[in-house]
């Protein structure tokens, strides 16, 4: 796939900006980024430059405002829209998009998880067959996920052509992901993410936003704990994601994807996150220049002192991590019987299970939850976590006794333990001792 | 004499941050004992019975974890990874950045000579443990600190930045040309790196045109005429090789696939002055580099043709430059043709570095020799994957310590 130009509609905004750089770094194409007006372009252009930390790809960064629209499209090989993720704006520009696309181009959405069908419907029959999902995270320079959706018009031959520009050029690990809202990534990692923050809401006398935290942090396999995840995304953003696959999807988990009364409260209150300064947390500087991160305390509805939680399993853990003993680590866990390590551990068994459950469904091969959550979440995933378990203890036989029985019977974990395949990623490197 | 075989071996992730993971030394060390073990078909309770009839040691090379993480009597430290390493003799070897390799040589040595049957040879470091500028002082005791390291920001920068401009003036060179040629080296290992998933690299952007776009706020000039895509930078990483006698591989009915041909080392001037006053009588720019790179060649009965992939110490482009003609994969001071016909490419007839290099896999200092090592092992068994230069048969490799001062050269072959 030739890929000369690029326009890319909403580059102000992160992930367009972001995925203009992409497309101007590895893609050493010319991107046309089109803005609300130009001034907003040449400074997301900035933003790109930084994002791939390469100064020189700022001479293929054309800024471009609305009115250019129809002429940057003309003259592009790839069209990528990154504006809202709201889906009567996103129909309107698609629309927009539609009428000047040419007959040997591709148009692609950027799109968390709206419907690609809808979309692509948007676009002339000649060309319907030209448009695809898109979907990258956030930053895509170091997260290399991006899920790959075709539509039921979609050209095969030259969606294994995007596929291959996508992985060979632009160093993308390629997951292909059926037309599901939320699509692979998303619809796992926010599963985990939305039944912590209802923990942090049942467990609100605990602690609740910290508490959880503390027990899902960087030690059981991921960068940062959940909760910090979510204020770093943005709660609306939160709420836009889980709403979406609770309104569109019915499975085991459904009830799991409703969003706890506190958050949108919060939301409510414009409190979105580390974007507004404050969210589940809150970030204050106090005039000696010292900071300080406070945590929203659920029960009393203010921002207090985070906890210093000292959990024994905790502890054992990290100092087990800290020194390379992972099957020991993983002992800690499965035979500690606090409530705290009991919540931990059953929180990684839905995990392996809802992602593999989630691939089986939602995507075409079970490794590619290993993609998604590697690569899109940094988090260690299901199948290197498995390895991580097996090899201390039999997997199925824990998920049978520690699971809860309505998990056990909706899905199969004779099924799930079977299909274990050997990890293309290594578990050691997502549990942190800390 | 014995010949000295490799049973395998094992790098650790090189893009991992061990201070940001929360772990220290001893996991580094835990891992790659492990992986390296296990690629080669060696176990613990196996050291343990060798070990029995002393047959069986262990060598450490590290720079500088004194400065790193306040740590000394490295050596040592193998009794924390395993009690089966109680009882094996093992001690820290260090060269500055060819530290890796003097612990090849103490190894090679004492089984060439009968001294043990097993030898397990480690290269680490840690040095993400502290900031840059601090890392690049630290670093700076790999020269003559107080004459050339001390009160400089950047001094091997600097000193790296002095061999480009001598060589611009030994040979006459157009400067501009030299540093495209450069920005083009800087473009190979990167572009190789994203093929071995092992490297620091692999995610990065890199192209000409940001390589030779010099002094700008992405690509800063750190040294003389080099900037930030010429070096490469530090890194956490520890690597382990398992070696053995031949006595040993027909104890145990195996055949050996890859064996030590031959090496080399010398010690040039640690004065950067002096390096250059001495050279004056050479056509190399770094003649003891040239000499041992020589000696490796007689050692092994092998010439420059009989090589089929190089890893070279790139810690700047301008010493893989200087590597060239030193190999004899060109004659002094026809670098630039080499590289802009193609010569080193991973698909040229003289691949350098297809594993990406220092500048590509990232260089935790004590550990890049052995690293090096371990990539002529893969390629010359096939077992290189993504970066396999197809149907290598020997392999040959530079590690420098400081600015050349120290030279090891391995050649290593298919059995």
């Amino acid at each position: 796939m030739n890929i000369q130009t690029v326009t890319v509609v909403g580059a102000n905004g992160t992930m367009g900006a972001n995925v203009a750089a992409i497309f101007a770094s590895f893609g050493h194409a010319r991107v046309y980024m089109v803005c609300r007006d130009k001034e907003k372009a040449r400074k997301a252009a900035l933003r790109s430059c930084k994002s791939v930390k390469a100064d020189s790809i700022g001479a293929h960064l054309i800024p471009a405002d609305y009115g250019m629209l129809p002429d940057c499209v003309k003259e592009s090989d790839l069209v990528f829209e990154s504006v809202a993720e709201n889906l009567e704006l996103k129909i309107e520009v698609h629309a927009q998009i539609g009428r000047c696309l040419r007959k040997d181009a591709v148009a692609c959405t950027g799109s968390s998880g709206l419907s690609i069908s809808r979309l692509a419907e948007c676009y002339p029959e000649a060309v319907r067959s030209r448009f695809f999902g898109v979907h990258m995270f956030n930053p895509p320079y170091q997260l290399t996920l991006c899920e790959l959706t075709a539509s039921p018009y979609s050209d095969m031959a030259l969606y294994a052509r995007l596929k291959a520009y996508l992985t060979d050029t632009l160093f993308r690990t390629v997951a292909e992901s059926k037309d599901l809202p939320a699509f692979l990534g998303n619809r796992i990692g926010f599963y985990f993410m939305n039944e912590a923050l209802q923990y942090a809401e049942k467990y609100q006398d605990n602690g609740g936003i910290d508490y959880i935290d503390a027990i899902l942090g960087p030690f059981t396999g991921r960068t940062m704990p959940p909760l910090v995840t979510s204020d770093f995304v943005g709660l609306d953003v939160h709420k836009a994601i889980v709403d979406n696959i609770y309104e569109h999807t019915d499975d085991y988990v459904h009830g799991r994807f409703v969003l706890p009364e506190f958050v949108k409260k919060l939301i409510a209150q414009k409190k979105l996150g580390r974007k507004t300064g404050e969210g589940l947390y809150k970030f204050i500087r106090h005039e000696g220049g010292e900071k300080r991160l406070l945590v929203y305390d659920i029960k009393q509805g203010v921002y207090r002192d985070q906890i210093q939680y000292s959990f024994p399993f905790a502890i054992r853990m990290k100092k087990f991590l800290r020194e390379g003993d992972y099957d020991d680590a993983i002992r800690e866990l499965i035979n500690n019987k606090s409530q705290e390590a009991d919540i931990c551990l059953r929180f990684l068994l839905r995990y392996i299970v809802y992602a593999l459950y989630t691939a089986e469904h939602v995507g075409y091969d079970l490794k590619v939850a290993d993609d998604v959550m590697a690569t899109g979440f940094t988090w260690c995933p299901p199948f290197a976590l498995m390895e991580a378990f097996t090899r201390v203890c039999d997997l199925g036989a824990l998920m049978k006794a520690r699971l809860k029985p309505e998990i056990v019977e909706a899905v199969n974990i004779d099924h799930i333990i079977g299909e274990q395949v050997k990890s293309k990623y290594d578990y050691r490197i997502y549990f942190k001792a800390k | 004499m014995s010949k000295v075989y490799i049973l395998g071996g094992a790098q650790t992730d090189f893009e991992r941050n061990w201070t940001k993971e929360g772990k220290n030394m001893i996991a580094l060390l835990k891992e790659a004992v492990e992986d390296g073990f296990k690629d080669a078909g060696f176990s613990l309770e196996e050291m343990v019975a060798l070990n029995r009839e002393n047959r069986v040691a262990a060598f450490v090379g590290n720079f500088i974890a004194e400065q790193y993480i306040d740590q000394g009597h490295l050596g040592a430290f193998l009794t924390e990874v395993s009690p089966a390493f109680y009882g094996v003799p093992s001690a820290r070897y260090e060269a500055a950045c060819a530290s890796g390799s003097v612990a090849l040589d103490a190894a090679i040595t004492k089984i060439e000579a009968g001294a043990y049957d097993v030898c397990i040879v480690v290269g680490w470091e840690i040095m993400k443990s502290v900031d840059s500028k601090r890392s690049a002082d630290i670093l700076g005791r790999a020269a003559y600190y107080e004459e050339e390291g001390k009160g400089a920001d950047f001094p091997f920068p600097n000193l790296f930045g002095r061999l480009a401009d001598a060589t611009i003036e030994k040979y006459g060179l157009d400067k501009q040309r030299y540093l495209d040629v450069l920005s083009r080296i800087a473009c190979i290992n990167y572009g190789n790196a994203k093929r071995n998933p092992l490297a620091q690299t692999r995610k990065w952007f890199m192209s000409v045109e940001e390589a030779t776009r010099r002094g700008t706020e992405s690509n800063p000039i750190v040294g003389g005429l080099l900037a930030k895509s010429d070096c490469s930078q530090v890194t956490d990483g520890a690597v382990v090789l398992v070696l053995c006698s031949e006595k040993y591989l027909q104890e145990k009915g195996i055949s050996g696939q890859a064996v030590v041909k031959g090496y080399g080392h010398r010690t040039a001037p640690l004065l950067f002055d002096k390096k250059l006053a001495e050279n004056a009588n050479s056509d190399y720019v770094l003649p003891w580099t040239r000499q041992a790179c020589l000696d490796a060649y007689r050692r092994a009965g092998l010439t420059v043709d009989d090589i089929d992939v190089f890893e070279t110490h790139d810690c700047f482009t301008s010493s893989e430059f200087a590597a060239l003609s030193a190999f004899g994969i060109c004659e002094p001071g026809r670098e630039c043709e080499a590289v802009e016909n193609g010569v080193i490419a991973f698909d040229g007839p003289k691949p350098v570095n297809p594993s990406g290099g220092l500048i590509g896999c990232g260089h935790p200092v004590g550990a890049s020799g052995a690293r090096m090592f371990l990539d002529l092992y893969k390629q010359v068994t096939g077992q290189a994957g993504g970066y396999q230069i197809k149907g290598a048969r020997n392999g040959m490799m530079l590690n420098i310590g400081g600015s050349a001062t120290t030279n090891y050269v391995f050649i290593v072959g298919k059995a």
